[in-house]
């Protein structure tokens, strides 16, 4: 159905365009949009590199409607290579009702983070599989509260951000006036913790955290309280610690590690956990 | 031309989908495996705005960080717990009891942990007591089994050596 509106919908702006005008001008933004790739184009309407994506939708206006996976089908050699450039292509140029998050497009907001074929990343970071035509799936972050088809509310993830105090707490001022200041050591300990952008795909992809979302912190954000734990300027390590002490905030993590494995920063909420139970220790 | 051709047929397609509906026949369901409804998710709650941070806890270092590292020391010592009797080639019945005593432990704070994640209490507060009594009961039961095994029979390792025949 959708394949072959698809379809229809590139013959109709084939016979639509005039023909001497050149075909980039009639691209989206999502497209590969440089001259130089014309010829490419010209042998790519010989044989298109079909691909199709399925993706969740929902919609909040009729919410008895259950959610439901609509396929769009692409050509690949007009979209750009990352999954965000092909939802971009098909919400300008096949279904404008189609609802996800973006801003950045370089993996620096983390607001596209979604599952794409069964892995939390962002869509903005991964790659179309070029060399297969299966289909490709895509749904919102698993486990969360859906606003519209692919975006999450992360309402709950926000407050708990809030909640561990993300900000230098300190009493003394800087001996001489003036900013406070690390030793490199003291530096280095913060790589790996300060990368981190807040997508929510480590915390969505946590059975822990899908079990007791309302409770358990959750991977990123325990992740933040490391990096003020283990930040040498802060002053307040021991009401951090205290906030963690309790039954469900940090100890629901049991080391699944799926935190680890999806984060599409590469960083490694698993260990800054492990660092924090260590600390707790005793 | 073919893209005439093509709109009606989508026209067509369209039109047939809507009788199908009309016709009352159901379009397949989301989910392909059957649901059990046993713990269905409640509608969503935030509470207070949404400026407002997650209450914190009031800090309990023994269901917290005391609790933790028991849990660890336990499973830790439990190892040479184990291994020594059959190491050392004897059986003191004083090191059984402890063994066996230590293995209750480990077990009574393991289901405790699996009740506190499957049985929150923020949920279903009052399955959470009984689930809780319930591993009391159980623990105690056992603790009493395991005495009365340790006082009048074998012992743990020794049944272990007997029933071991590899």
């Amino acid at each position: 159905m959708a394949a072959l509106r698809s379809s229809s919908a590139r013959v109709f702006a084939a016979a639509s365009r005039p023909a001497f005008r050149p075909v980039v001008a009639a691209r989206g933004m999502a497209n590969l949009a440089d001259g130089a790739t014309q010829s490419q184009q010209a042998s790519s309407e010989q044989s298109p590199k079909l691909k199709t994506f399925q993706i969740y939708r929902w919609n909040p206006d009729t919410p008895t409607e259950k959610p439901r996976m609509q396929s769009y089908t692409l050509d690949l050699n007009k979209t750009g290579p990352m999954v965000l450039d092909a939802l971009v292509r098909i919400k300008n140029e096949l279904d404008p009702t189609l609802t996800f998050r973006r801003s950045c497009r370089e993996g620096i907001c983390g607001s596209c983070a979604m599952n794409i074929n069964g892995t939390n990343t962002l869509a903005c970071l991964c790659r179309i599989p070029a060399d297969n035509s299966a289909e490709m799936k895509i749904y919102p972050l698993p486990h969360t509260y859906v606003v519209k088809d692919l975006v999450p509310d992360l309402t709950l993830f926000y407050k708990q951000y809030k909640s561990i105090k993300p900000y230098l707490q300190r009493d003394t001022p800087s001996p001489d006036g003036k900013e406070y200041r690390q030793s490199k050591a003291d530096r280095k300990k913060l790589d790996g913790l300060y990368e981190c952008i807040l997508c929510a795909c480590c915390s969505t992809s946590c059975p822990s955290y899908w079990w007791n979302s309302e409770e358990y912190l959750g991977p990123a954000i325990l992740l933040q309280s490391y990096r003020w734990l283990a930040d040498s300027r802060d002053e307040r390590t021991a009401e951090r610690k205290d906030a963690l002490n309790n039954s469900m905030s940090l100890y629901r993590c049991h080391t699944i590690l799926n935190c680890t494995r999806t984060c599409p920063k590469g960083l490694n909420p698993g260990l800054a956990i492990a660092n924090i139970k260590k600390e707790l220790a005793f | 031309m073919a893209s005439v051709a093509r709109s009606s047929a989508l026209l067509k397609q369209v039109a047939a989908q809507q009788s199908v509906a009309a016709n009352g026949l159901r379009v397949a369901a989301f989910h392909t495996t059957s649901r059990k409804s046993l713990l269905p998710p409640p509608p969503q709650r935030i509470e207070g705005t949404v400026n407002d941070p997650v209450e914190v806890p009031p800090p309990s270092p023994s269901h917290g960080s005391y609790h933790w590292t028991f849990d660890r020391v336990v499973a830790a010592g439990l190892i040479p717990l184990t291994v020594a009797p059959f190491a050392a080639g004897s059986l003191n019945p004083t090191m059984d009891a402890v063994l066996a005593a230590t293995i209750l432990i480990h077990s009574h704070t393991g289901f405790g942990n699996i009740i506190v994640d499957y049985v929150p209490s923020k949920r279903v507060p009052k399955a959470r007591k009984v689930f809780t009594w319930g591993l009391n009961a159980a623990t105690v039961l056992v603790g009493l089994a395991l005495y009365e095994f340790e006082t009048t029979d074998v012992g743990l390792t020794e049944t272990i050596k007997r029933v071991w025949k590899a």
